[in-house]
This record gives C-alpha cells, structure tokens and sequence, in this order.
C-alpha cells in the first residue's frame, strides 16, 4: 500500500540524504513518472534548505572551472553537419585510469564517442574517431551521429589473421549477455549497430568491446575470443 | 554580492545558453556548492570530478528552473545534493584513516545548527529543529549536512538501522508539522 504519508516520507529521506543506493535510485526514476512523488520531493527541498546555510562555503580549485568549460566545448564542436576528427591519442591516457575501473572486460584500451542525450539540437551533427590501441593494433572508424543516436563502424587498418572477424558487442547489466552488433570487417560494409533500439541510459552507460571471433562472428552468439578493444562512452566534453 | 534575483536573471541567460552567464554563475555559486559536495564526500579529488558534473547539469536544465518554486541557489543545491549523495552512497570511499591527505576538510567552530539561525527560514528551520530531542535533531542535521546514512546513524547512536528509520521518519513528520504546509 503506498499512501500520501508513505510518499512523503519517502521523499523526507530522499532529500534528507537518508536512503540507499537501491532506495535512491529507485526514487530518481520514480520521480520522472510520478508527479507526486517529485512534488513532495521538491517541497521538502524547500523545508530543508535552510541547513545549506550550515555548511561552510569552501573554494574550489581553480582549475575546476577551465574544466567545466571544455566540457560544454566538448558538447558543442562540431557545427551543423561537419565531422569532428577527434584527437584520440592524447586522450587515451587521461581515459585509461577511468576505464580500468569502468570496463566489465580487460581495459585494453578504450575509445569512446560521445552521444550527448539531451544536446541542443543545432543540425545533424557527426563525432568521428579512430580507435587504435597502439600504431601496430588494429584500427576502426567510429561514427556517430548523435541526434540519431547511430553509430557507424568500419575497419580501416583492421585486418583480422585469416579465418576470425572482429565482432562488436554492447555490454550491460540490463542486458544480460553481451549482445553482437555485428561484425566489424568489411571495410565496403560498415556496421551500423541500431542503437536506437536499446534505452539511452543504456547506450551511454554500457560497455562496448571489440572480439577476435572465428570467421562470420562468434558461433554460439556469446563472445568467445580475445577483446581488442573495450570501453566506454563519454559525453564528447569527457575526451 | 550577486543577490539571489542576480542569479535568477544569469540563470536565464544560462538557459538560453550563454556562457559568460555561466561563469559569472559559477564565480557566485561555487563555494557554496562546492563547500556541500566536500562536506558529504569528504575528498577533494572525488567532490572536484562531482562539481564538474554538478555544473554541467546546471548548464543543461537551467531551462528547467523556475524562480516561483524555489531560490537559485536552493535549485542548485538540490542538484548538487543528490550528486553528491548518489556518489557517496554507491560507495563509501576507503576508510579515511588511510588517507589523511583527504582530510583537509575546514572544520568549524560554530556549530551547524547556530550558523542555521541565520536568517528567516533558518530560524523557523531551527525553532522547529529544537523542539525535536536533541539527538533527533542533530541526526537530521547529520544526515543533511554530512551525508550520514542510516547505518552510519545507527552505529554512532547504537541504535538499529529500524530504529532509527522509524525516528528519521518520526523526526521528518514533526518538522513537516511544525514548519506547516
């Protein structure tokens, strides 16, 4: 039985800072579906912000801001229509220490487009990157078209030895298995994963990784061989 | 001084995507809000990466603010908040004690609930707050101030985690009645 007392309880805690993680989440998406619940969540913002004014104000670093910064420049490149090469390289070091926590697989490497849900929407625009570990590994031309939510991958300097394919899959809990998105080898055939068929948060918080697979793709449709490469997306502001 | 009208109006031009509004946004706010994701997440490197984030939303729904249902800096908080406390309670940091370097969170002399009297909501925040019982009261403040959870309610007081659920919702139902509406 949920009643009005049982919601504003909820919502007491939840502002207060009281529930758990399980109890937090599942409040956040409630809240986008239940008018009520937001409305007692939101009053009791009010009824306690006063004690905001209990917590000493503390400057933050200087260097916080500049970072905000490139990260809304981040959003922002790319104007209508244009393609965006990505610096990749500089930015893998920065995103491997994330990745090693980050990635469900080996964080061989990570390379990572940005699709930014909520972006402003100037025109069409496209993000392009090369994933690469390194200068002798196999290499990859991601697209993504971030209004459209698709992602286009076509192997460049990708050739797998004779009789595997690399094949792309999505990761996530929400899943289950790891689910193919195709296989990645014809460089005259690009893969487009439709990733509008899976939920956004699920797009920007899973795991994407690349396999060495027996010619045509993994037989069973689980994952069998090496990853080449795996990792994340990021906002674009992220890189 | 930005007053809170200032930032009403920068957050509107931050709506329609203005960047210098932005910053002159975050020169006004950041203290405070950085002062309240530290407080929960007690590490600087942790509550920097969470600040970031904190102000990319802003620049995000600041179409969504609305200056009739809350104060600016308030809405802000709020968001900054609930980043922090999502942050803190998917989990707790190693033990501090093996990291004293991330201990340099300012202590203060005053106690919280004074520095709460400031103010017209602040004094009706705390008259209702005193005429809970003492540990009542500092439990709500704990809680909201330093993002203490209920199990960490529990230990400090000795309590159950049932416990002392039953007296934070007890404790909210007061102060809901005291403040009306």
């Amino acid at each position: 039985m949920i009643d009005a007392d049982d919601i504003d309880g909820l919502a007491g805690e939840y502002v207060l800072g009281t529930l758990d993680a399980g109890e937090r989440a599942s409040v956040s998406a409630r809240r986008l579906r239940e008018p009520a619940l937001n409305a007692a969540i939101q009053v009791w913002e009010r009824r306690l912000a006063a004690l905001n004014e209990a917590v000493p104000a503390v400057t933050p670093p200087a260097s916080v801001l500049p970072k905000i910064e490139a990260r809304l420049d981040g959003f922002d490149v790319a104007p209508a229509g244009s393609a965006t090469i990505l610096d990749l390289r500089r930015r893998v070091s920065r995103w491997r220490t994330t990745a090693a926590v980050a990635s469900a697989l080996a964080a061989t490497l990570a390379l990572t487009i940005g699709v930014r849900e909520f972006a402003p929407k100037p025109a069409s625009q496209n993000l392009v990157a090369i994933l690469q570990k390194d200068a002798a590994s196999p290499a990859f031309l991601v697209t993504v078209n971030v209004d459209d939510r698709v992602m286009t991958v076509r192997p460049v300097a990708a050739k797998p030895e004779a009789g595997k394919s690399h094949e792309l899959w999505i990761i996530h809990d929400s899943l289950g298995k790891p689910k193919s998105l195709g296989i990645v080898d014809d460089p005259a055939r690009a893969v487009k994963p439709e990733l509008a068929n899976y939920k956004p948060d699920v797009i920007q918080s899973s795991t994407y990784a690349i396999t060495l697979e027996p010619e045509g793709g993994s037989p069973s449709g689980d994952p069998t061989g090496p990853v080449v490469f795996s990792g994340k997306m990021l906002p674009a502001g992220d890189f | 001084m930005t007053t809170p009208q200032d930032i009403n109006a920068l957050l509107a031009r931050v709506a329609r995507k203005d960047r210098a509004a932005f910053a002159d946004v975050y020169r006004a706010t950041s203290a405070k809000l950085y002062g309240i994701v530290l407080r929960i997440l007690h590490r600087r490197d942790i509550a920097d990466e969470v600040l970031q984030e904190v102000y990319v939303k802003i620049w995000d729904r600041a179409g969504d603010f609305n200056p009739e249902m809350a104060s600016p800096i308030s809405w802000m908080a709020a968001i900054a908040r609930n980043r922090a406390l999502d942050e803190i309670r998917r989990k707790r940091p190693e033990s501090l004690e093996d990291h004293p370097e991330f201990l340099d969170v300012p202590s203060d002399d005053e106690t919280a609930l004074q520095r709460v009297m400031r103010g017209e909501d602040g004094k009706r925040l705390s008259d209702c707050l005193s005429r809970l019982d003492a540990d009542r009261a500092q439990m709500v403040v704990l809680a909201y101030c330093e993002g203490l959870s209920r199990d960490e309610l529990a230990q400090k007081y000795g309590q159950p985690v049932n416990t002392i659920k039953t007296w934070l919702r007890r404790s909210l139902a007061q102060l809901k009645g005291c403040l009306g509406s």
